[in-house]
């Protein structure tokens, strides 16, 4: 059917070659006359590999010659010289296809498949490292996770999820809710990033969690280290950039419904999606919901601070918890042109350990262990409403990307009020209230000419920050912040190529007063004592502006990749480390802001050596950052009325470490890894000179053996993992931290596919034992860590999913 | 040419790793500094009970490796029982109350010199017209580097 009209056209394309093959002869006799070398020609059809229909618009590369593919998918390269050349063929939507082609004094012709994304993605053959795509001309050292090491790993929030991805480390919150660290930094300064725009909650808070869906997410890229240039500040430490959900094939509608339960905390959750596409057209959808109990600690007493709590069967009182997510995305999809719309929300609900919130061990009146289910005070609720626009617009050597967002962050805190200090009882039980509301327009142009690749972007991002109820942390403040880039990938040779880059950020931020809502006395300069609403917070504007840069390298010989980078970092200081100037209740102490700060700025050496042959790969990647002024928020020898002054200062710090991952296929279907993490931190001058900085993640080691066996029918391809940690004792802390002792944890998994409806895919079956030996163990950067709970005992939890 | 560049990239980081390391171990002040009201002398007891209008002299015991820097008395009401102090005794307390005008002393005083050894000794009159009841009273001490101790003792105001 299809044949007579490829034949057709052939022909067409045929005569016109040879007509132009002619002139061009005729061209070169006459104007270059000694130069007698052939030119020939690269001609053929793009067309989709499943469907078998031609693809238009199609990208088509020859090394430095491009063209696009016409309406019946055609494309032609004239004036090749003979020579061994690299293709490539891009097309949204599309997997990339690069391939080798020799021209020899004749006409080329090549037909192509292209497979969709969505398909090839789900045939790859997973192992954790052996996974990794060889991104050889990506300069900047980077991770790419997908979809099934998402599943295959799947813990109960994002972090804990990557984990075990050396380098990372979750600080967590309970069992139900972590934030990202990456080598040994959080809070703001790691960035995460969705669908191009960055993820805003408060993440300068301990307990904080990422309001992410898990569920509805595709695949993740990690920065580990600088990542300025392309995200800003705050990306000074890395960035969890989680990509846009992956495109369906034409005329298809699937869908997916997972159910997990858990012993530990006998969790329940529901996640079910949908995603279709008509020509055009496409839609997606998920919900998900999770509800738990509080989790329990292989501990029957929690000792804190000479104060011993007994705990009711294990249960650490007050952690449960419930999630409720809603997505739904939708847009259109043209050979050119992709905009897609999502929609999402974020809902959750969960206690914290009730005897020792926010450092104060208190005793009250609810009965916290009359059941395991219910949130008492203190809990949080958060909601998290995203709305992001995403318009890719493929022209010629143009790729042009423009995003949007809104967001609005709203968290409370509740507690159980009590006087302290000078502070009478207050009258309700909302300790804070956050109310955040972010603006976001990211434009960026990738361009291809020649060798180059450039790439030009402007980002702006508007936030506004109110807050209520008793407890002050952080004043209102409003912040705008406005950055342009500009940064080049050159390729000298097909195995040396280079990167580099500068950017310009400005921001300006306003913090508004605050005065405590009771009244202190106070000494005047007179002698008499008066109460005063104090101050904490004044009404200020800052401005800061900055240059980021990156200069890297990469070098690629047969199973060698080599990459080296070198990169200027920045973060804008935030309005607590400006202006605070309070009782942190949470904390129990007071902290001070310091007006002086400067843009946080750090210089880092990123390298990366990567191996990989059939059977055995390996990554190393060491780093060293040096950071001229590293806020820090510094344990002073002053007391505040009763409480210890933590001021914020800045310190120059010097910090290198690295992550070594190892995979070895020992023999068919079974794989070893092993993923080494380390990183160590100096403080170079000031009072702590020679100390670490705060949450600094202990020498840790990951074993994971995994086996597949190949089976048909009923049952197929069941699979075994097991992890093995070694984490060593972190005695490398800085005031008020305390040594963490090292330890063991062993992790098992098993999976399954149940063949139980014919032409169907299989029912994915996942049974998971966490700390299979319920060792007793406390995580350093754990958020309990300071009030000596140990992690979650064992867990049991059986997974189910059901695709359509 | 890149290999051997790369090579010596990877020594520069390994040899700076273990410089850093190994430059900065030197003499880092990691020992907390100790507080105790548990010997003789040492104000207020567990349980002891104090009198309005009274003055006493508290007194606690402190010591730190290095040298001690400042401390802190806080003495707060505990009418709702929200927290047992550290101290072996366990004190019987009166019935669960309302606040109408407690006593609240917050201060804090440096120490000069900074010694190793230090007995805090601080008078405080408990005024007339303030609520009886259990209350807490907290010392805390820092010493130069910015380790905190704490020591709370249940206490009880009475006519």
């Amino acid at each position: 059917m299809k044949k007579t009209n490829l034949h057709k056209n052939k022909n067409i394309i045929r005569n016109i070659l040879i007509n132009r093959f002619a002139f061009t002869m005729l061209f070169i006799f006459i104007v270059c006359g000694v130069k007698a070398q052939v030119e020939s020609n690269v001609f053929g059809k793009i067309y989709d590999k499943n469907s078998l229909e031609p693809l238009s618009y199609a990208e088509v590369s020859l090394n430095n010659k491009h063209t696009i593919t016409n309406e019946e998918g055609f494309f032609l390269i004239e004036h090749v010289l003979s020579g061994k050349y690299e293709l490539s063929i891009n097309l949204l939507g599309y997997e990339a296809y690069v391939k080798t082609v020799i021209v020899e004094d004749k006409d080329v012709e090549l037909n192509i498949p292209l497979t969709l994304s969505t398909q090839s993605i789900s045939e790859v053959e997973v192992h954790e490292n052996l996974l990794e795509h060889f991104h050889e001309e990506d300069v900047i050292v980077s991770k790419e996770i997908t979809k099934e090491y998402l599943t295959e790993n799947r813990e109960n929030s994002l972090m804990q999820t990557l984990k075990k991805v050396p380098g990372l480390n979750a600080m967590s919150i309970g069992s139900g809710q972590s934030k990202p660290i990456i080598r040994g930094l959080g809070f703001n300064r790691i960035s995460v990033v969705q669908n191009g725009v960055k993820h805003g909650g408060q993440e300068w808070g301990r307990d904080h969690g990422l309001e992410i869906d898990q569920y509805n997410i595709n695949e993740v890229k990690i920065i580990k280290g600088a990542g300025s240039l392309l995200y800003g500040s705050d990306a000074i430490g890395g960035v969890i950039d989680i990509q846009p959900n992956t495109i369906q094939k034409v005329n298809s509608f699937s869908g997916d419904v997972n159910l997990l339960a858990e012993t530990n905390n006998n969790l329940f959750g529901v996640s079910a999606g949908v995603q279709a596409r008509k020509q055009k057209w496409f839609y997606g959808a998920r919900f998900t919901y999770r509800d738990y109990a509080d989790y329990k600690v292989p501990t029957d007493q929690i000792n804190y601070d000479s104060y011993i709590f007994y705990l009711d069967d294990n249960n650490l009182r007050n952690t449960a918890g419930r999630e409720v997510d809603g997505a739904f995305n939708f847009g259109v999809i043209t050979e050119k042109y992709k905009n897609e719309t999502s929609i999402s929300n974020v809902n959750s609900k969960g206690g914290f350990f009730a005897n020792a919130h926010g450092l104060e061990v208190r005793t009250s009146q609810i009965d916290y262990d009359s059941s395991n289910r219910d949130i008492d005070l203190p809990y949080y609720t958060v909601n998290h409403f995203k709305i992001l626009n995403n318009t890719t617009i493929n022209k010629k050597k143009h790729n042009i990307h423009v995003n949007l967002g809104y967001q609005n962050n709203y968290r409370e805190e509740f507690s159980e009020p009590s006087a302290h200090g000078y502070m009478p009882k207050p009258s309700s039980s909302q300790e804070r209230l956050f109310n955040k509301n972010i603006i976001t327009a990211n434009f960026d142009d990738h361009i291809k000419f020649d060798k180059h690749e450039l790439t030009i972007g402007l980002s702006n991002e508007f936030q506004q920050n109110k807050i209520g109820g008793w407890g002050f942390l952080i004043p209102e403040y409003q912040r705008y912040t406005v950055g342009a880039f500009a940064y080049d990938k050159y390729k000298l040779t097909k195995k040396l190529y280079f990167l580099a880059g500068l950017r310009y950020d400005y921001g300006i931020l306003h913090t508004e007063e605050y005065n405590d809502w009771f009244s202190t006395p106070v000494e005047n300069s007179l002698g008499v004592t008066e109460d005063v609403f104090e101050q904490r917070s004044v009404d200020k504007v800052y401005q800061f502006n900055n240059y980021s840069g990156s200069i890297g390298i990469g070098y690629t010989k047969k199973t060698m990749d080599y990459k080296l980078n070198i990169s200027k970092s920045f973060r804008m200081p935030l309005a607590n480390e400006l202006a605070a100037d309070g009782v942190n209740y949470h904390m129990f102490r007071f902290e001070k802001g310091n007006s002086e700060l400067d843009a946080e700025q750090a210089f880092q050496l990123d390298v990366e050596i990567r191996h990989e042959q059939e059977r055995f790969n390996f990554i190393l990647s060491p780093f060293i950052t040096y950071f001229t002024n590293y806020i820090y928020l510094n344990p002073t020898s002053n007391f505040y009325e009763s409480l210890q002054v933590f001021e914020y200062t800045q310190r120059k710090v010097l910090r290198a470490g690295g992550e070594v991952s190892l995979g070895i296929e020992v023999f068919k279907n079974m794989h070893f890894t092993n993923s080494f993490e380390y990183v160590l931190s100096r403080q170079l001058n000031g009072d702590k000179k020679g100390f670490t900085i705060p949450f600094s993640p202990p020498l840790s080691n990951v074993f994971t053996l995994d086996y597949t066996i190949n089976t048909k029918g009923v049952v197929s391809n069941p699979k075994f993992i097991i992890d093995y940690r070694i984490t060593a004792k972190q005695n490398d802390v800085v005031p008020p931290e305390e040594y963490t002792d090292g330890y063991q944890l062993v992790n098992f998994s098993f999976l399954v596919g149940i063949d139980v409806f014919k032409k169907k895919p299989p029912l994915e079956l996942r049974f998971k034992i966490n700390n299979l030996l319920n060792t007793k163990y406390y995580d350093h950067t754990s958020y309990y860590r300071l009030v000596d709970v140990p992690e979650p005992g064992i867990n049991f939890s059986t997974s189910m999913t059901i695709k359509f | 040419m890149m290999k051997n560049q790369f090579k010596y990239a990877i020594l520069l980081l390994l040899s700076s790793l273990v410089f850093i390391s190994s430059c900065s171990e030197d003499d880092k002040d990691e020992e907390k500094p100790t507080i105790t009201v548990d010997y003789t002398d040492g104000f207020p007891q567990a349980c002891q009970e104090l009198q309005r209008g009274s003055t006493y002299t508290f007194k606690a015991s402190t010591s730190d490796n290095l040298g001690l820097a400042s401390y802190s008395i806080d003495i707060h009401n505990n009418f709702d029982h929200h927290t047992h102090d550290d101290q072996e005794e366990v004190c019987e307390m009166s019935p669960d109350k309302d606040a109408i005008n407690p006593f609240i002393y917050l201060d804090n005083f440096s120490i000069s010199e900074s010694p190793t050894d230090y007995e805090l000794s601080e008078d405080i009159t408990i005024p007339t017209d303030i609520d009886t009841g259990d209350y807490h009273c907290s010392i805390s001490i820092i010493d130069v580097t910015g380790w905190q101790s704490q020591t709370t003792i249940d206490i009880k105001i009475i006519d």
